[in-house]
């Protein structure tokens, strides 16, 4: 064994004598041979023949040699390395067009691969015992329609958390924005509240002080104490130690810093990582408190939260549900027991389930989750056009290379030797493409993060291993696969054919591999297309949607008193003040008190209506409150009847404005106008329906059920008001003028938030947005590669045959003639990729429906723009070489050999 | 007579036999076991090198750089101590398979 390992070594060492030594021994050989049949009387020619017959071919025997001495594997590695880097070298134009083509494949493929794993595959940092923690998540049925939710009440909370026994830790959490700081120097930041059996769930150790006892967080309110993040600590105390029991104002209430967390320790979040945490019983019991919200811990009307669990370690995640269920279903009945309008278990089937930690791969995955799957998806195409490219820059370079291959499988090199060649030098060209893609990801996830994580969180890809591992793994195999199919037609073929063959002569071939090839990519650039064809539309539409007001010239105010305290009557006169001063400000042609903002807040009450048993069962109606003026603030259309007028004051008799679709749903086949409304209790007197207000989108933009009513304000709450300022032009240009004239009204530490309408919505669109964007792009590259795949080809061919389109010309073709030959071909190509690309979409177009808004995923105008720009792209890619082979000069082609 | 095609395996055995007796070179391993089994076999020229060094590898014959018979510089394998034993082992057990499959051949 030793000796083996030494001899293998000494023949590793002394490769070069030993080769030498090798060559020596078998000239011996033959020489000896060749005596030998001298002296039998041959003749010396015949001797020398009949000898090296005998024989066989040196080349493999020293070959065999070579693998029985055992170095074969390491040896032969080193060799072709050395021999695939002299190739690549000799021929920089063809090793940069396959590395920069796999470096953009691999690129855009590592980039995502980067977001998909942050988004869904990786756990949360610090996070332990990972495959036994659970997001919680509720469903229930309303009018025989499930729904899913996370949001829990924390009465609810700690319900599920007495009545299961399935798991060994539950903790609840949420964010919120809140205002940090005092005066000038205060700023909404994210915070987290959490229970504090939350931080059980993390291997994580405070990097300072410690986290919360379990004595701080109890109802009705917990301990003003707070834990900074590791970045918030660094950033506001410079790192200092000194920063344990110094005191920091959250909201209105003063908060005594007890410790910091571990560096990038985020929890678990959705969205911006929190700069702080606080106990979940201080926000609802201190910070929240005043809202209403007393007896929290006890009633079911405030979910905000969400509630993680961790499994005992033998209960299944099918006995966790089941367990959670029972709990919820137990829930369930105490609720009804506070709330009679409660829905009886029979109808609402309440079932809660263990969903997993990932938001984005949980039940309520939104439409960014989707459609970074489907773009995952695109990229991979992408890298299939790429590798399809390469391989068809490979196959061109075999054919060029027949003969010098020929000549070696001649000599008696094994074909495996030559494959495992060519496999090298394809592997060589795949790690540089990796290397290449790794620089290109590096800036494309610059730009998918601005596209779909709103966080800062960094997301480098030579910072990360993984997806470091990822494209390696990739490179290597796009590597193998484009190496392979050129590889085994170089191994093919008739030796003596290939050898007596010219240079040119008789190489011009069709492979139909390397067609087969072009046809796929035109067919994926085909689909691609068609896929950003149909994102683009789905933008427009969602763009051009009529939301029942307008965007552009609105910006919404709200205000938050932080501490000055006011009474309800005080807080009226300043929201009136309020509304009066911002008219003031020259270009605001209007502007309204309202109740709540769109896509901020939503409010809603029970409502009574004679003959209907519930309403709530019917859907969920969404309160609005407003001036006079809201109706042409906003720009929403009033149908039928009045908006609210100046007349409805106070003592005036009650009266309401609701929407189409309200008027539709309360009172089928009846005018709605008249009709009496029981707002908040049955035995309210009746509150009258003056008006019928166009459907409006104020919670989302394609599934808004459109369920609103509005109430003067002045007869509902209107100390709770807010703005809703309408503007001479873009709104964008009065969101800073607008707050300091009203910051300038503020009592004490009060303070206003102003912000365009057109931000508030932005949000919205993105996912339409980004959807559009990424397929643009990802199809924009896939038709450059197709387009680069096709040019290549089609020149390859014409280099080939320029004997024989010299003779054409010779013989009297025309320009015309020649471009319509070559033209043609490359034209083919991309009929049938057209053909069969759509072919590919009709049948997935099933699957990317509910992704699409207003246009139909077989939509004729995409699928006919998309055919017509291959065909133009084809035309260009393969004119380019058909002209410069019209210039061919027939003299010179027909001498060329 | 015909020629017949080594059985597999036999090879490094006839090989060790044949450096047995003194070191020897390639070719004249190859006519030697030509000339003693009355040029009934035939060792295939392209298995023969490989088979050296295989059998290098393993440490059971070794090689030396000689002059030949004709005053040339020639590699000579011989035997080592543990060829000679792998030698022994091969041989006895080549000896019982071929009695053996003898039997069985003349069973009547």
């Amino acid at each position: 064994m030793i000796s083996d390992l030494l001899y293998r070594l000494r023949a590793l060492v002394r490769r070069g004598a030993m080769e030498r030594e090798l060559d020596d021994e078998l000239r011996f050989h033959l020489e000896r041979e060749t005596e030998k049949l001298i002296r039998m009387g041959m003749s010396r020619d015949d001797a020398t023949r009949q000898a090296r017959l005998a024989f066989g071919g040196v080349e493999r025997i020293k070959d065999d040699a070579r693998d029985a001495r055992g170095i074969a594997l390491l040896d032969t590695v080193a060799q072709d390395l050395r021999y695939a880097a002299r190739g690549l070298r000799a021929k920089p134009g063809f090793t940069t067009a396959v590395v920069l083509t796999l470096g953009l494949g691999l690129g855009a493929n590592a980039a995502m691969f980067g977001l998909v794993d942050r988004l869904m595959f990786r756990s949360p940092e610090y996070l332990r015992d990972v495959e036994r923690v659970h997001r919680v998540y509720l469903q229930f049925t309303t009018r025989d329609k499930e729904s899913t939710d996370n949001s829990f009440e924390y009465t609810r909370f700690l319900d599920l958390t007495r009545w299961t026994t399935s798991f060994d830790a539950t903790a609840a959490f949420a964010q919120r924005t809140l205002a940090i700081g005092s005066g000038e120097d205060a700023r909404e930041t994210p915070v987290g509240t959490v229970s504090a059996t939350y931080f059980n769930f993390f291997d994580a150790h405070p990097a300072l002080g410690r986290f919360f006892a379990a004595s701080e967080d109890t109802t009705p309110a917990g301990a003003p104490v707070v834990i900074l993040s590791y970045g918030f600590w660094q950033a506001r105390y410079a790192g200092s130690p000194a920063v344990l029991g110094k005191t920091i104002q959250i909201d209105r209430t003063t908060f005594t810093i007890i410790g910091v967390a571990p560096e990038d320790f985020a929890g678990i979040t959705d969205a911006a990582p929190p700069a702080m945490w606080i106990p979940i019983t201080t926000f609802a019991g201190v910070v929240h408190a005043g809202e209403s919200q007393h007896s929290y811990y006890k009633n079911y009307n405030w979910g905000w939260l969400q509630m993680l669990v961790r499994r005992k370690p033998h209960v299944s995640v099918v006995q966790a549900t089941a367990d959670l269920t029972n709990a919820y279903r137990r829930s369930v009945v105490a609720e009804a027991a506070l709330d009679h309008s409660t829905p009886h278990l029979e109808s609402s089937r309440p079932r809660a389930l263990a969903g997993p930690v990932q938001f984005q791969r949980g039940p309520l995955a939104g439409r960014d989750g989707r459609i970074i799957t489907w773009v995952s998806g695109v990229s991979l195409i992408v890298l299939l056009i790429a590798c399809a490219n390469v391989a068809n820059l490979m196959l061109a370079r075999a054919l060029r290379r027949r003969r010098e291959i020929a000549l070696r499988i001649a000599l008696g090199v094994r074909r495996s030797r030559l494959l495992a060649q060519l496999l090298t030098e394809s592997i060589l060209l795949g790690s540089l493409g990796g290397v290449a893609g790794i620089v290109i990801a590096e800036g494309g996830s610059r730009i998918l993060k601005s596209v779909f994580l709103r966080d800062e969180a960094s997301l480098g890809v030579v910072t990360d291993w993984r997806t470091l591992g990822f494209c390696a793994a990739v490179a290597l195999t796009a590597g193998v696969l484009t190496g392979l199919a050129p590889a085994l037609q170089a191994g093919r073929g008739d030796v003596a054919l290939a050898l007596k063959s010219g240079a040119r002569e008789g190489t011009y071939q069709r492979s139909r591999l390397r067609a087969a090839l072009l046809v796929l990519q035109g067919t994926l650039a085909v689909v691609l297309l068609v896929g950003a064809g149909l994102f683009v539309r789905s933008l427009r539409n969602v763009r051009a949607l009529r939301i029942g007001y307008d965007v552009d010239p609105v910006l919404v105010v709200y205000h938050q008193l932080r501490g000055t305290s006011l009474t309800n009557e005080q807080q009226a006169v300043l929201a009136r003040r309020l509304e009066e001063r911002v008219r003031a400000i020259p270009g605001v042609e209007t502007a309204t008190r309202s109740l709540t903002l769109p896509f901020w807040d939503s409010w809603s009450v029970g409502l009574y209506v004679a003959g209907i048993d519930s309403v709530r069962r019917l859907g969920r109606f969404s309160l609005q409150g407003g001036s006079p003026t809201f109706f042409r603030a906003m720009g929403t259309r009033v149908v039928r009847g009045r908006g609210i007028t100046a007349e409805d004051t106070k003592n005036a008799p009650p009266v309401m404005v609701v929407s189409e679709a309200m008027a539709r749903t309360l009172w089928p086949g009846r005018d709605a106008i008249g009709q009496c409304i029981r707002v908040g209790a049955d035995t309210m007197p009746c509150t009258t329906v003056v008006g019928i207000a166009e459907n409006i989108k104020a919670r989302s933009l394609t599934e808004d059920t459109g369920l609103d009513y509005y109430l003067p304000i002045e007869q509902f709450h209107p100390e709770n008001a807010n703005l809703i300022v309408r503007v001479h032009g873009d709104a964008r240009d009065y969101v800073e003028t607008v707050r300091r004239t009203l910051q300038a009204e503020m009592p004490g530490n009060a303070y206003v938030t102003t912000n365009a309408m057109r931000e508030v919505i932005g949000p919205q669109e993105r996912s339409w947005q980004s959807g559009a964007t990424m397929f643009v792009a990802f199809s924009a590259l896939a038709l450059v590669l197709a387009a680069i795949g096709l040019y290549g080809v089609i020149a390859f061919d014409v280099a080939q045959r320029t004997q024989e389109l010299g003779v054409r010309i010779a013989l009297g073709a025309q320009v015309g003639d020649v471009l319509r030959l070559i033209v043609g071909a490359g034209l083919r190509f991309a009929v049938v990729g057209v053909a069969v690309g759509i072919a590919i979409a009709l049948l997935a177009s099933r699957f990317v429906t509910p992704l699409l808004f207003g246009v139909s995923a077989r939509d004729p105008v995409v699928f006919g723009a998309v055919g017509v720009v291959l065909v133009v792209v084809a035309t260009v890619a393969s004119g380019i070489p058909a002209w410069r082979a019209t210039r061919v000069d027939p003299n010179t082609a027909l001498r060329a050999e | 007579m015909d020629k017949l095609d080594l059985p597999q395996g036999t090879l490094d055995l006839l090989i060790l036999k044949a450096v047995s007796l003194k070191p020897e070179h390639g070719w004249a391993i190859s006519e030697r076991i030509h000339q003693v089994s009355r040029a009934t076999l035939q060792i295939p020229q392209g298995s023969l090198y490989p088979a050296l060094h295989r059998l290098e590898r393993r440490g059971w014959i070794k090689a030396t750089w000689g002059a030949s018979e004709n005053n040339r510089r020639a590699k000579y394998y011989e035997l080592t101590r543990t060829g000679r034993k792998q030698l022994d082992a091969e041989t006895d057990a080549w000896k019982r398979l071929t009695s053996a499959v003898g039997l069985v051949l003349e069973m009547a």
